[in-house]
């Protein structure tokens, strides 16, 4: 029997590679290094180097693999939200782990992995991929979430992630099952090849709707977003960052390609289009609503995550290019601003320590007007303040919605983005507004220094990061142009 | 009736039960060494549904992999756990007609799916061709493996990997 | 070449704005007054070296746009960021920075005694100012100007009420010969100053917004080139009315007749801030804008009528009311805005070379007189009452010679550089309509009268107040030196813009002429008007002895005769009274405007808004922060809740699509 070698395009997938290859070589080295945050340095070169050949590839042709993948410009934009939000991470866990005793080489490899996951998400075209890339990204976000063994509250955050996750899992293989039982195949092109142009399938719809489901929960949309304020604020911050960003976009990605790719006949794409409005609707002002009362303001963004996963869903709900043109744009200004503002709170944290309360915010203005600043960028630019760079995410959403005749939609997320101005600004009040909250030390064996306001931690790399993320927010804001422009470069493939 | 349907009819109820019936006792059953064992039953019905399908590959995985290896590795992860062997629980509290609710209502959704949905029915050709063989099948699947599924493959391989270093880390965090 | 860096010239003040803004505070006085002063330097060899460059250029392709970024982009609607460097932005770049940076200069002395905080903020400030400015005559469209327009408002605003914890000011009364005392208005405190600066401001700007919307609607651009280029093929009512809205303005910004009231009233702020307002930045963006936009006005008679009008009453008019005027500042704040009505009605008779003439060799002596004021005002523990000083000249040499030298080019007097500028003005006045010549001239010869009665009754004579002779002192060189430089332009800065009859170039015509090239009959060559020698010489002459007459006449009236103004403001007591009241205008304005607005907006602030609107939006906060709490307690915390809670989802997702 002749052994036919196929020929494999391992181009397609070379970022998603190379930052696999860097995490095993994190494992590598974590025998021989002893300062682990070598490896952490290690795995921000392989993320520029992936961040690079990812540029490199957009003017290129797409390329497929197999039919399972594909390096379209969507994919390669999506490599850059997820390599960003994974540079960030890591210069801020760097630092943080270094600071609460958590610095194991692990952590960089397992931060690495979940990102390649992200990234064949959002390049997959075929159902199987997707999952497996789905199950790379959870399993390593599952045991990053509980790396903070030695506090409960992280414990308990992976255990709950972990098992609603798993029932997330399930309802997504339960919706590729249906459907590759509706059509026969799991590629999303052959699917939507067979649902085109007849009436819709009774069972390829419960299908979209358990995959819908499985998503759903992925990027915290309401009903699915329960998890999320707990693991939010279980986590190491450094972890939070990079999920709440991450898992999201990955979601994000996945999901629009297969409604597109998949579902997108005419006999589907209203059905879902009407079915991502209401949850939109349903999860922006859920997610507003619960943060407006949050003390701790690693809670208060896990809420706000969920109102900004109901602001791409009404991109998503435009079910047209220029929707996905305005989901590209929110979600690589969302890891700006978002990595930057966990970054202020990690940076806020006291040794021994796993959340700020509003109260470290106080009059952070007078003892470090520079981390102050910067957090009222991200608050602002979360808000959706012009001229930040959230002002345009929400902008391009929003006009997509106009423009598919869904103007409610557009006005609910307006109405919505005011309500959200209360809890951000809160946290601007805090820092200009208030004296420094005199500290209390809370831990044993903490010496009693009562009068001076708690020290604030900025060490290089967090500061790098803060510095970073504050500068695209800012010029990306005030120059929209280009990244606008590639945004319309990168259609889906 | 000819006479095979009848057979046909009570060896489908037969597996039926023991899936059913498998599956209940995993829920119910307050030892959960014994819900595990329920489990192996319940895993030995499907292997039924199989063989009775003429699907006799997927039978043979089912039979490997479900119970040869994931329900043994339970039985171990439960026996290496000596807290677990030992303790009788109740599975309910009174919130159990909750979860019966809920479970009816998903039973509800996907019977009305099932129902509803036309079921291709493949030809009696198709059926006896000899590429269902499971020889054939298996060949094939090796070439699909290497071809065009390599990705999905080789990527198994890393969520196997990622796994594993979770549970060296969650297994070295609980000497530490 | 530097100029196709021109943005320098703004980046330079706005680094140091933003250095001294974000630090200036922490590192003192030192660095504040090397950072502020420097950056506008840096700025003005920028303008300097991009002007040599126009230079090489042929004259024809003297225009560099430098675009920096496409900044909106909405539709069809286009506005880049991008700078216009033309010999007319640049000759307004190097007046603004040139003056600008001796006013720098002069304010480290000058504030020496605020504390680091606020010489820190007002030097901030300053650069701001200049930021503005530059940003407004740089523009290469209406929309960028527009912005460099409205950043101004907002610093005259943020420096005029500078010092904003200060009341009101009240005048002494003037006790007239027959006992009778006539009540002077109290100077406005600092804080209600710049409110009103900027308020009668945006009545302006209104009118300028409007006419930019109106351009947009026309021609479908706001870039100058585009507009002008297209200007001729516009129906000329719809070019009078931009013109108009347009001028409305510059009426605002350059204090001309009826939004100069503002003006006046902005001398509580710092007396820098004073010099930079009416020399260098702020009131000549009208004449600016105007010069700018020429190609319109050229296709507008009515409109430039309408200019060349309101500018010669308006100049008529200040002087009349600069006569009494008691508080130094005052007279030169009121003579600012009769020079501001020269300037205009330059520009009114198509004279747009001749505005700009004028507006340079007002920025040198304008700066010059109220840096010398404010010297004196250093020198007397912030006393401007010229009822009060007298003898000065012996105590302040340097402050009192540059002082006469800034009053002698104010009042024309012959040779000095305000001299031949307004002469320049009031020949091409009179080519277009002896009227108006009479007036400006009549104008000149109460210029030169209230001119040096400030200056007898300030610095001549003997001390009225011996306390506060005694107290007062030089100022220092850091102030008196900028002095000395800004005399020596004011003296001889009427090189710029010879008559042709004296068989010389005009140096600032033939300079500016590539910008202006596209009118007929302007520039070098054509500086030569329909006027013959012997007329000119003729008017030239007349301008001189006019000049002469009302210093004269002031030297008579309060020198010689110091007894006869008191009889004169019996005689005519009801024409001082309204002289000393400025014509009741400002009572005026109250009465209709400012009284009628305060109430309605005490009535939408407590009724409206206080009773109604507060009542629902926070009885509707109340409620969405309750139901956030709400939501949040469903947040149990317990695995099972959530996962019912997602089967229920589930649920109902897979319901809908199977349903729907």
């Amino acid at each position: 029997m002749p052994i036919e070698i196929p020929t494999l395009n391992f181009i397609a997938l070379a970022p998603p590679l190379i930052v696999i290859g860097t995490a095993l070589l994190v494992l590598l080295f974590d025998l021989a290094v002893t300062d682990k945050r070598v490896l952490g340095y290690l795995g921000l070169v392989g993320v520029v180097i992936a961040a690079g050949v990812s540029i490199a590839m957009g003017p290129r042709p797409a390329t497929t693999f197999q039919a399972m993948a594909i390096s379209d410009g969507y994919a390669l934009f999506f490599n850059l939200v997820f390599l960003a939000t994974a540079g960030l991470s890591i210069l801020i866990a760097i630092d943080y782990l270094e600071r609460h005793d958590l610095q194991r080489g692990e952590y960089y490899a397992l931060l690495l992995f979940s990102a390649s996951g992200m990234m064949l998400m959002a390049a997959a075209t075929d159902l199987i991929v997707v999952f497996l890339g789905l199950e790379i990204m959870s399993v390593a976000l599952y045991i990053l979430a509980g790396f903070n063994w030695r506090q409960l509250a992280s414990a308990e955050a992976a255990m709950k992630y972990f098992i609603l996750g798993a029932f997330a899992s399930a309802f997504f293989l339960y919706g590729a099952a249906l459907t590759y039982g509706a059509t026969g195949t799991t590629n999303l092109n052959q699917i939507g090849l067979w649902l085109s142009g007849g009436n819709s399938d009774p069972m390829a719809l419960v299908g979209l709707g358990l995959l819908l489901a499985g998503f759903a929960f992925k990027v915290a949309a309401v009903p699915f977003q329960w998890w999320t304020p707990d693991v939010y604020q279980g986590a190491p911050t450094s972890v939070t960052a990079f999920m709440s960003v991450g898992a999201k976009g990955a979601g994000f990605a996945a999901l629009i390609r297969v409604l597109r790719s998949g579902f997108g006949d005419s006999a589907y794409s209203a059905d879902w289009a009407l079915a991502a409005a209401v949850l939109a609707v349903l999860t922006m002002t859920f997610g507003n609503l619960a943060a407006l009362p949050q003390k701790d303001v690693k809670r208060m963004l896990g809420y706000s995550s969920i109102a900004h996963a109901g602001y791409i869903l009404v991109g998503v709900a435009a079910a047209s290019e220029s929707g996905v043109r305005g989901v590209l744009f929110y979600l690589l200004a969302y890891a700006f601003m978002n990595v930057g503002a966990f970054a202020v709170a990690s940076a806020l944290e006291r040794r021994g320590e796993f959340s700020t309360t509003q109260r470290d915010y106080a009059g952070l203005s007078q003892r470090e007007p520079l981390l102050a600043v910067a957090m009222t960028v991200f608050m602002l630019s979360l808000t959706g303040m012009p001229p930040l760079v959230g002002f345009w995410g929400k902008l391009f959403v929003f006009r997509a919605a106009v423009e598919a005749g869904m103007s409610w939609l557009a006005i609910v997320g307006v109405i919505n983005s005011a309500v959200s101005a209360f809890y951000y600004l809160g946290v601007v009040v805090q820092m200009y507004m208030r004296a420094p909250a005199e500290y209390s030390p809370r831990l044993v064996g903490e010496e009693s220094d009562a009068k001076k306001p708690a020290a604030v931690n900025l060490e290089v790399a967090i500061g790098t990061a803060v510095l970073l993320a504050m500068l695209l927010t800012v010029v990306l804001g005030l120059w929209p142009g280009p990244v606008a422009s590639l945004v319309t470069m990168m259609p889906l493939g | 009736m000819p006479v095979d349907q009848i057979v046909k009819t009570v060896v489908f109820v037969i597996f039926t039960v023991m899936t059913l019936g498998g599956g209940l006792g995993v829920v119910v059953s307050p030892r959960i060494f014994h819900s595990a064992l329920f489990l192996v039953l319940s895993f030995a019905g499907v292997v039924g549904y199989y063989v009775l399908l003429d699907a006799g590959f997927l039978a043979a995985v089912q039979l490997l992999i479900y119970i040869g290896a994931i329900a043994i590795l339970i039985l171990f992860a439960i026996m290496l756990s000596r807290g677990l062997m030992a303790e009788r629980q109740s599975q309910s509290n009174q919130q159990w007609w909750i979860a019966a609710l809920v479970a009816l209502l998903i039973f509800v959704v996907l019977a009305a799916v099932l129902w509803r949905v036309d079921w291709p029915v493949a030809s009696q050709q198709a059926l006896a061709s000899p590429s269902n063989a499971i020889s054939q099948e298996g060949s094939q699947l090796g070439r699909d493996l290497l071809g065009p599924y390599v990705i999905p493959f080789e990527v198994a391989s890393v969520l196997l990997l990622v796994a594993l270093i979770g549970a060296v880390i969650l297994a070295r965090e609980t000497e530490s | 070449m530097i100029i196709q860096s021109i943005w320098l010239a703004i980046a330079f003040p706005l680094a140091g704005l933003l250095f001294n803004g974000l630090l200036g505070r922490r590192l003192g006085r030192g660095v504040v007054g090397i950072v502020g002063p420097g950056t506008v330097a840096l700025a003005f060899v920028v303008g300097l070296f991009a002007g040599l460059d126009l230079l090489a250029l042929p004259a024809q392709d003297r225009a560099i746009v430098v675009t920096l970024w496409n900044w909106i982009s909405v539709g069809s609607f286009r506005a880049g960021m991008s700078l216009l460097a033309d010999p007319l932005s640049v000759l307004m770049v190097l007046v603004v920075t040139g003056v600008g940076f001796l006013i720098h200069v002069y304010s480290i002395g000058y504030m020496e005694h605020e504390e680091d905080r606020l010489y820190a903020r007002f030097f901030t400030f300053l650069n701001l100012f200049i930021v503005s400015m530059l940003i407004l005559v740089l523009a290469d469209n209406y929309l960028l100007m527009y912005v460099g327009w409205e950043l101004v408002g907002v610093c005259s605003y943020l420096l005029i009420g500078f010092w904003f914890r200060r009341g009101d000011d009240p005048q002494d009364p003037v006790r007239l010969k027959d006992g009778e005392l006539v009540p002077v208005p109290a100077n406005l405190n600092p804080a209600d100053s710049g409110k009103k600066a900027f308020i009668v401001n945006r009545v302006g700007d209104f009118g300028f917004a409007l006419g930019v919307f109106l351009i947009w609607t026309t021609f479908g651009t706001l870039n100058f080139a585009d507009v002008f280029g297209a200007a001729p093929e516009i129906a000329s009512g719809t070019v009078t009315v931009i013109t108009l809205l347009l001028f409305v303005g510059a009426v605002g910004k350059s204090a001309q007749l009826p939004l100069y009231v503002w003006l006046p009233d902005a001398m509580a702020g710092p007396t820098p801030v004073s010099a930079l307002i009416h020399a260098a930045t702020m009131v000549t963006a009208g004449v600016y804008m105007v010069a700018r936009s020429h190609a319109l006005y050229a296709l507008a008679p009515t409109t430039s009528l309408v200019v060349a009008l309101v500018g010669v009453i308006t100049a008529l008019y200040a002087a009349t009311i600069a006569l009494v005027q008691t508080d130094l500042k005052r007279v030169l704040a009121y003579s600012t805005i009769s020079q501001l009505g020269y300037m205009f009605l330059a520009v009114g008779v198509g004279a747009y070379a001749s505005g700009m003439f004028h507006l340079t060799t007002h920025a040198f002596f304008k700066a010059l007189l109220f840096l010398a004021a404010g010297s004196v005002m250093h020198a007397l523990g912030d006393v401007i009452d010229i009822r009060r000083m007298g003898g000065l000249r012996q105590k302040m040499p340097r402050t009192y010679w540059t002082f006469v030298i800034g009053a002698l080019a104010l009042a024309g007097f012959p040779l000095t550089s305000g001299f031949f500028s307004k002469d320049e003005i009031l020949a091409k006045a009179f080519e277009f309509s002896p009227i108006l010549w009479a007036l400006g001239l009549l104008t000149a010869l109460l210029t030169g009268f209230y001119t040096f009665r400030a200056l007898f009754v300030a610095f001549w004579g003997s001390a009225r107040d011996q306390e506060l002779f005694d107290h007062a002192h030089e100022s220092p060189g850091v102030m008196t030196w900028p002095l000395i430089l800004l005399a020596g332009l004011a003296l001889f800065g009427g090189i710029l813009g010879l008559p042709q009859i004296l068989g010389v170039d005009h140096a600032l015509a033939g300079w500016l002429h590539p910008a202006f090239a596209d009118l007929e009959g302007e520039g070098a060559e054509a500086i030569h008007h329909g006027l013959s020698a012997g007329l000119e010489w003729g008017l030239l002459g007349l301008s001189s002895v006019i000049a002469l007459l009302g210093i004269g006449l002031a030297y008579w009236f309060y020198v010689a005769n110091p007894g006869w103004p008191a009889d004169l403001a019996v005689r005519f007591k009801s024409v001082f009274k309204l002289l000393v009241n400025k014509y009741y205008v400002d009572d005026l304005y109250d009465l209709l405007f400012v009284d009628p607005g305060k109430a309605l907006a005490r009535f939408c602030a407590q009724g409206i808004d206080n009773a109604a609107i507060d009542g629902i939006i926070d009885g509707g906060a109340r409620l969405i922060v309750q139901g956030g709490a709400w939501l949040g307690r469903l947040q149990t915390g317990f695995i099972r809740h959530y996962a019912l809670a997602m089967f229920l989802g589930v649920i109902v997702v897979v319901a809908y699509f199977f349903l729907r």
